[in-house]
């Protein structure tokens, strides 16, 4: 019974905005407790050193923590069931050596933030530098200085991902293409950065870590392991949190400690990351080389992919899935929405003497399809056929659904190739080519492309068991609880921080119980509230969680009408849930009336039902391989051939999401994510020099996509609900970051074909930024000249 | 320390503040106002953008000393104002925030460009938010947002006269 005012369909305005609009928001720096003291980190200033020695001045004793100093803290372990995976342990207090820039070596407590960080500017360490490994496809092998020396070099994990005959398709192969691409690293960079505070709660005895986190539970988890307590005391909140994209759903040191410190003191501490140590040891992302070979046919219908891909994943692994699942999601993932026959992936995961690696709104996505959609478009220029064309005539399509691509992924259903017309459509693409005819009047070229993928979503336990991961986030819980006013709070164990999930859950609900959304309430984030859940993450809340709110307020509503039924005097099949109440053959009991008796005057209940209306439920869905959204990204570009800038005129999604629960919130997802995915394209980037230091340091060198520079998104929808899951709903959080690289590279090509020809100008390197294309313009022409 | 006298959304403080303060712990910290959010510290998200003496300012890059005599707006201020009124109203509507940590500075900024009619296309309303980074929604809506809450208090302007 869908509600059009609130239900499932519905674009209902947010629950979460009125706080925010009115600055009562709260994040963890807003969180005063009486006795805080704040700390600050002494960082590591080298790539690669060993630490011969800390000394600390006998003013700052007691105020300043070496890794010797917490005892009780353990080592961070990942437990991968990869054979052949090497997984460093990784004091949260750096000891014997420092492997990056940034990595903490002692932790200093004072009344300020700027106090703490005055302690630590007085705190002594003296280092041996050693040479530092930067390079990863150069030195995976080894370098004069490994990085962990026992593994004798410096490889986290190798593996290939392969299926039908590679060598076969190179032998038939027409057209042969090969290139070279490069995504640089970046950060994730939410607005607000990491922070915890912690303290200890002596009534419950147990330690209260505030946190900036997507997964309070299994932050929970590894408190417990590497501080050896009982989960039982450790109580988890991630109040409001400005952001999160996939960084924030990983174990940090920090946190750790400030829950050591906490035991240790008996004072709340407090840690707010500022923007240079986000920059420098927040998770950073991407950094992925690829070399990768096409083999086509005349007509440009891809018969076999080869591929190597590294990926430079920095000194550590991040709890709890380690470095591996992004060389390895780049690898399954490249083969994308094709039905290319034959394909090998090498890849490699490589550790380097800078920052770890973690996730990232796309996560190994956006490299891949940055990689095949490139190739794509190389084999449409190679045989002189439209992209567009090419591309839509190699998908996979809807009649050849369920359909396993050569990489792995079960593509569920839709229709991929009308994505491409339909992004076609929304750019105008015949006006795009005629004003691309004409010519611009200050000499800028104008240039199209476009970008499919496949993003697959709301993955279960098949997904991550096959990854080998250390931990299988397959499913998400529920508890709903109606109160004896008849409101309801419905309990989860995600996190929400900007996708509006205290909004759609409650849609659910009301979907179910046919009550408004304004009677329930949407608690997440804590442990103490919550059954346990995975966290928000891999574009699963939506349909984990709001498959679990679905279960349970179906056992809600089973039960409302069992007692409905009984109130009314008549059978539970001739009574159903609507407009707050248990409606009847003959009359209605209000929900409010129900939960009263529910609750107050059990003497009205039907025999053999007990009082309470409380349910908790799981969920996974049917399908453990996930269900794949999808979508083709187009960009229209402007490009300035005296200066390699470039503006981006237009900009247009075309996707597929199944049944859209809140079309508002989705269309806001979609267009947070492509701007995330623009800042891939264009702008963001953390390189770093020789000796291992990150270049990258501020928001002055780290450039973050503004308004000014960016185009409105143009959306376009198409409409295939899943079979596996609750009301045939997709995950789609991460799909407007992973095409952006990918079109917007395919439309510099098409402005820069002119020059240079017939060989044409490529960017293959991410960000394009002006020195890039200048470059690669220079290139062109000097090879036609050749020529 | 330092002695210090200012407004604060309208009311008189007196305090004494270590000279290196910025106006941003100060509101923060002593006074509890936390709706006035640190994304860099630097002077570049804009985060944490108030108004000092009527103008839009990084508070991150104010000492609160300096704003020894001065007045000074934050988000939970503008009481009754029908400018940050309207940008609520539209900001809600048409989904102008996610995570909300820029939305407080967002507003300020916007009742600002509204005030100066620096609002009147979408160009200028791009261009005046160069200086607020929001990570979470593509800038699309907030510019929707902007532009409604602009005509309507062309509008109201123009009924008024």
């Amino acid at each position: 019974m869908p509600n059009d005012q609130y239900g499932i369909g519905a674009s209902l305005l947010r629950k979460e905005d009125a706080r925010h609009l009115h600055g009562r928001g709260q994040f963890v720096a807003d969180i005063k407790l009486p006795g805080t003291m704040d700390v600050g980190f002494v960082r590591s200033p080298h790539a690669h050193a060993r630490i011969r020695s800390i000394s600390v001045p006998p003013e700052a004793r007691g105020r300043v923590f070496t890794g010797s100093d917490l005892p009780r803290i353990k080592p961070i372990r990942i437990t991968s069931q990869s054979s052949g995976a090497k997984a460093p342990a990784w004091p949260p207090l750096a000891t014997d050596k420092a492997r990056y820039v940034g990595e903490a070596i002692a932790v200093c407590v004072a009344p300020s933030r700027g106090e703490a960080e005055d302690l630590a500017n007085s705190v002594a360490v003296e280092f041996e530098v050693l040479d530092a490994v930067v390079d990863a496809p150069r030195d995976m092998r080894g370098s004069r200085h490994l990085i962990h020396e026992q593994w004798g070099d410096n490889l986290y994990i190798e593996r290939v991902v392969e299926g039908g005959d590679i060598e076969a398709a190179a032998r038939a192969a027409e057209v042969t293409v090969t290139r070279q691409f490069r995504m640089q690293r970046q950060s994730g960079a939410p607005l607000e950065g990491r922070a915890v505070l912690a303290c200890r709660d002596h009534r419950l005895d147990e330690v209260v870590v505030y946190s900036s986190t997507q997964t309070p539970h299994t932050l929970r988890v590894a408190l417990g392991e590497f501080l050896d307590i009982e989960a039982r005391r450790i109580r988890v909140v991630a109040p409001d949190v400005g952001g999160g994209f996939g960084p924030k759903a990983r174990l940090y040191p920090e946190e750790i400690i400030l829950a050591a410190l906490a035991l240790e003191l008996d004072h709340p501490v407090r840690w707010v990351e500022d923007r240079g140590e986000h920059l420098l040891t927040a998770a950073h992302t991407r950094d992925h080389h690829y070399k990768v070979t096409a083999y086509a046919d005349r007509q440009g219908r891809i018969l076999g992919v080869d591929s190597e891909i590294v990926v430079d994943a920095g000194a550590y692994g991040l709890w709890p899935q380690g470095p591996y699942q992004e060389a390895a999601m780049a690898a399954r993932n490249l083969p994308g929405p094709y039905t290319i026959a034959n394909y090998r992936a090498r890849h490699y995961t490589v550790a380097t003497n800078k920052a770890p690696l973690g996730p990232y709104r796309g996560v190994g996505r956006p490299g891949a399809c940055f990689a095949i959609e490139r190739i794509v478009d190389e084999v449409a220029w190679a045989v002189g056929r439209d992209p567009v064309v090419v591309r839509a005539e190699n998908m996979v399509r809807s009649e050849e659904m369920p359909f396993t691509t050569v990489g792995g992924m079960r593509l569920d259903n839709g229709d991929y190739p009308q994505s491409v017309r339909l992004c076609a459509e929304l750019l105008d693409l015949p006006g795009v080519r005629a004003r691309q005819q004409k010519g611009e009047p200050d000499g800028r070229l104008i240039g199209v492309g476009f970008a499919a993928f496949a993003e697959q979503t709301a993955h279960g336990a098949a997904e991550f068991v096959a990854r080998g991961a250390a931990i299988i986030p397959g499913f998400e819980s529920c508890t709903a609880r109606i109160l004896p006013d008849g409101s309801v709070v419905l309990m989860v164990g995600i996190q929400s921080h900007g996708q509006g999930l205290e909004t759609t859950l409650s849609q659910i609900t009301a979907h179910e119980l046919g009550i408004d959304p304004a009677r329930i309430s949407v608690r997440h984030g804590d442990t103490e509230s919550t059954a346990f859940g995975f966290g928000t993450f891999a574009s699963r809340s939506m349909v984990m969680s709001g498959g679990a709110v679905a279960r349970a307020s179906r056992l809600l509503r089973d039960k409302l009408c069992r007692i409905g039924a009984h109130l009314l005097q008549c059978d539970p099949a001739q009574v159903r849930c609507g407009e707050g109440a248990v409606l009847g053959p003959q009359g209605s009991v209000s929900i409010a009336e129900i939960a009263r008796v529910a609750h107050l005057r059990m003497d009205g209940l039907p025999p053999g039902v007990d009082p309470l209306l409380d349910a908790t439920a799981t969920y996974e869905p049917a399908i453990g391989t996930g269900v794949f959204s999808y979508a083709t990204h187009g960009a229209v570009v402007a490009v300035d051939p005296e200066t390699g800038f470039i503006q981006l005129l237009d900009f247009a999604v075309a996707e597929d999401c199944g049944t859209m629960v809140n079309p508002m919130i989705v269309e806001g997802q979609i267009r947070g994510g492509v701007v995330q995915g623009i800042g891939t394209a264009l702008y963001e980037e953390i390189p770093y020099d020789e000796s291992g230091q990150p270049l990258a340091g501020t928001l002055a060198d780290y450039l973050m996509p503004g308004a000014a520079e960016l185009p409105a998104i143009k959306i376009g929808h198409l409409h295939t609900p899943a079979a596996a899951t609750e009301y045939g709903m997709k995950g789609m959080g991460e799909g407007g970051a992973v095409a952006p690289p990918a079109a917007i590279a395919n439309a510099v090509r098409d402005a820069l074909a002119a020059l240079g020809a017939p060989v044409g100008a490529e960017v293959n390197e991410t960000p394009i930024t002006p020195r890039r294309v200048l470059a690669a313009i220079r290139t062109a022409r000097e090879t036609a000249a050749k020529a | 320390m330092t002695g210090i006298h200012l407004h604060i959304n309208g009311a008189a403080i007196v305090d004494d503040v270590p000279p290196r303060l910025s106006l941003a712990d100060f509101v923060r910290e002593r006074r509890n106002l936390t709706g006035t959010h640190l994304g860099c510290e630097h002077g570049v998200c804009g985060a944490c953008t108030v108004l000092v003496d009527g103008e839009p300012g990084r508070s991150c890059l104010v000492l609160a000393v300096a704003c020894d005599g001065r007045s000074v707006e934050t988000i939970e201020g503008f009481a009754g104002d029908p400018v940050l009124a309207a940008l609520r109203r539209t900001f809600h509507q048409h989904h102008a925030l996610q995570c909300g940590y820029c939305t407080p500075a967002m507003l300020i900024t916007a009742r600002d460009l509204i005030l100066r009619k620096r609002a009147g296309s979408e160009r200028e309303i791009r261009d005046g938010l160069a200086g607020n980074i929001c990570r979470c929604t593509g800038y699309t809506n907030i510019v929707t947002a902007i532009a409604e809450a602009a005509q309507e208090i062309g509008k109201e302007a123009a009924n008024a006269q």
